[in-house]
């Protein structure tokens, strides 16, 4: 049996009145792709930004576990939980998010540079995610000459160029047609599961989440469920 | 309907009050700023005798330097009035909004924050009045009666300014009535002419050739009146050329940028040379004055020794309007890079945000917003000063220009122009940090 990559527990976060979380235990093993579900406002993106350092619960733990041991997240400060994000994991929001001004390559590579990377070796592996995720001869557009698709691919390079062991995605086809989110969603996972790193990601949409390999439910700020998929 | 929709379009949105707040700071600084020298330079007109004349044209010339800059930034504070809409507008026009509608959406939204900031500057005007009175010029104050504008021309502003910005609302938004989706995703990298550079040489060669032949014109008011053009014309066309020379240097720095604040600020500035320009523009004028002052402070150190009285007291009122027109210059200058700089976070409020989450320092995001002013600042109040002093050339001779009395005011009002544009970046750093941290 695989070993868990992220272990949170008792997670509890309001804002203002309204309690986001409210007790969330939730552990997640390497190379598993896990399906958050739930309606707006149940908490999912809440408990998504708090297994990511994003956001810091009011109450609970986050364990992050690698190689190099075990990071108590929840006791990181504002600036080791950036390099983490940076170092160790991956994002892919719904918009995209990526930067209008820079290329596609040079949104994938700037990831690299921020961790110390040269530019002319960040733009080379760059390329390589690139063409890995069907998007050669396409590095030097800009973001608004992609298509939504596209963009969301580019995206999911930026994500998977760090060797991040943890992609997190937030709605990552929520602005896509059926199609090309199915496109996404099988570039998602071929770039994360396929290479033994592992997925976490947040939709409201049945059919992403029943190509994750475990989908949890969530109502209220907890989890009411929990489902293995076929 | 449209007055329903601009008023739904009115109320605070994602960025809250700042949204509208900070179009209509910008306008209240204009029409304050213009009314101002407007008003110093009305108290001119009540002399009759003959140096009054004199004063007059030199009125004319600190009018001309500082009516320019202030009516390219009042351009400024109209696009971004429209700009601030822009994103709702396109979306209007992709729900089937009419071109037409848009149009009047945008008109009617600009016009109204115009003349509430027109309205606000009207009234920072009238308390900066007696202040203003107490200015000295020929021995003795203006006055508060004698700088005070007649009630017609306080009305009359503020429709001006609100046309103005209605106009310039109009003209930005041709590209959302055109291609709305193209505003929305930002598809097209923005090109300009090399026309530009032909245009702007030729512009400063004339320039140069009135200062060559003024000795010979026949009446001080010819005299005079060819400084204005030369000055007027040589600073519009600083506005021409800036964003070309801007954008090519940047285009260099973007290929070999190794770090990722570099890479972010020549993209920035690529990605609209002309909002880059505009940011900076106050400086233009600032680094243009510098040249000018500084040589005219040498021109007045000879005529001050060598004078009587009279002439004593005329370089005193001449060496005022200097510092009163550098002054006025540098309030245009912080007044654009503070108002740009906020309302530059608050459209990109969101791509922040996601660059926290991937993990990049504030520090960095701060960094390329620092050089995507500050480089352009360089050549901005390099090129300027470079253009004044080719036109300045013929009339004090290279003799004066390097006078070290001369050199010193020019590098003062740089780095005081500099300093302040520093200070407006630093000034909005705390924005950026809640934008990113929201």
């Amino acid at each position: 049996m695989s070993s868990f990559v992220i272990e949170a527990a008792g997670l509890s976060r309001s804002f203002g009145s309204t309690r986001a979380l409210a007790g969330v235990d939730l552990s997640v093993r390497t190379g598993e792709s896990l399906a958050i579900m739930g309606a707006s406002g149940s908490g999912k993106t809440t408990l998504l930004h708090c297994l990511a350092g994003i956001t810091r619960p009011d109450a609970g733990t986050v364990g992050f576990v690698s190689g190099a041991g075990r990071v108590e997240v929840t006791g990181l400060g504002e600036r080791e939980r950036s390099r983490l994000r940076r170092e160790a994991f991956g994002f892919v929001f719904q918009q995209g998010l990526l930067i209008p001004e820079l290329t596609a390559v040079e949104n994938v590579a700037l990831a690299l540079m921020l961790n110390g990377m040269p530019r002319a070796r960040a733009e080379e592996h760059g390329r390589g995610w690139l063409a890995a995720l069907g998007l050669a001869g396409m590095e030097d557009r800009r973001i608004g000459q992609l298509s939504g698709g596209q963009a969301q691919r580019v995206a999911i390079a930026r994500a998977q160029v760090t060797g991040a062991s943890v992609v997190f995605a937030d709605e990552p086809t929520g602005a896509l047609d059926s199609a090309t989110s199915a496109d996404v969603m099988r570039a998602l996972l071929d770039s994360t599961t396929g290479q033994g790193r592992t997925l976490i990601l947040v939709t409201h949409d049945a059919e992403v989440a029943g190509r994750c390999s475990r989908i949890v439910d969530m109502r209220d700020g907890r989890i009411v469920g929990e489902r293995v998929s076929a | 309907m449209i007055a329903r929709v601009a008023w739904l379009l009115a109320r605070p949105g994602t960025a809250g009050a700042a949204a509208s707040a900070l179009p209509v700071t910008a306008f209240g600084i204009v029409t304050a700023l213009l009314l101002t020298v407007i008003g110093g330079a009305q108290a001119f007109w009540t002399w009759t005798d003959d140096e009054g004349v004199l004063y007059q044209a030199l009125a004319v010339i600190a009018l001309v330097l500082l009516v320019v800059p202030l009516v390219s930034l009042g351009g400024a504070a109209a696009r971004l009035s429209a700009r601030r809409r822009d994103d709702r507008l396109a979306t209007l026009r992709l729900l089937g909004a009419t071109p037409a509608a848009v149009s009047a959406l945008a008109v009617i939204e600009s016009a109204v924050l115009a003349a509430v900031g027109a309205v606000a500057g009207v009234v920072v005007y009238l308390a900066v009045v007696p202040l203003l009175g107490l200015i000295e010029f020929r021995g003795e104050p203006l006055s508060a009666s004698g700088v005070l504008l007649p009630w017609p021309v306080l009305v009359a502003v503020p429709f001006g300014i609100a046309a103005l910005a209605a106009l310039s609302a109009v003209l930005g938004l041709r590209q959302v009535v055109i291609s709305p989706l193209g505003v929305r995703t930002r598809q097209e990298a923005p090109r300009l002419h090399w026309v530009r550079v032909v245009i702007g040489v030729g512009v400063v060669a004339l320039a140069f050739g009135l200062m060559a032949v003024l000795r010979v014109a026949p009446t001080t008011m010819v005299i005079l009146g060819m400084l204005a053009v030369a000055f007027g014309a040589s600073l519009a066309v600083l506005n021409l050329i800036g964003p070309w020379v801007i954008r090519l240097v940047a285009r260099g720095q973007a290929s070999r940028a190794k770090t990722p604040a570099r890479l972010l600020a020549a993209r920035t500035v690529l990605e609209s040379p002309k909002g880059a320009w505009r940011q900076v523009g106050g400086v233009a004028m600032t680094s243009f004055m510098a040249v000018f002052a500084g040589t005219g402070v040498a021109v007045l150190g000879v005529m001050g020794a060598e004078g009587d009285a009279e002439s004593q007291l005329l370089v005193t009122d001449i060496r005022t309007g200097i510092l009163i027109t550098v002054v006025g210059s540098f309030l245009m200058v912080a007044c654009s890079v503070g108002v740009n700089q906020a309302a530059g976070i608050l459209d990109r409020g969101e791509l922040y945000r996601s660059l926290d989450m991937l993990g990049m320092p504030v520090a960095t995001m701060d960094a390329a917003r620092r050089r995507a002013v500050m480089s352009p600042l360089r050549i901005t109040a390099i090129g300027s000063a470079v253009t004044a002093a080719i036109v300045m050339l013929p009339l004090t001779g290279i003799t004066l220009i390097v006078a070290p009395e001369s050199l010193l005011v020019i590098a003062g009002v740089l780095a005081a122009g500099i300093g302040i544009v520093w200070l407006g970046l630093l000034a909005t750093r705390p924005v950026l940090e809640r934008a990113a941290s929201a």
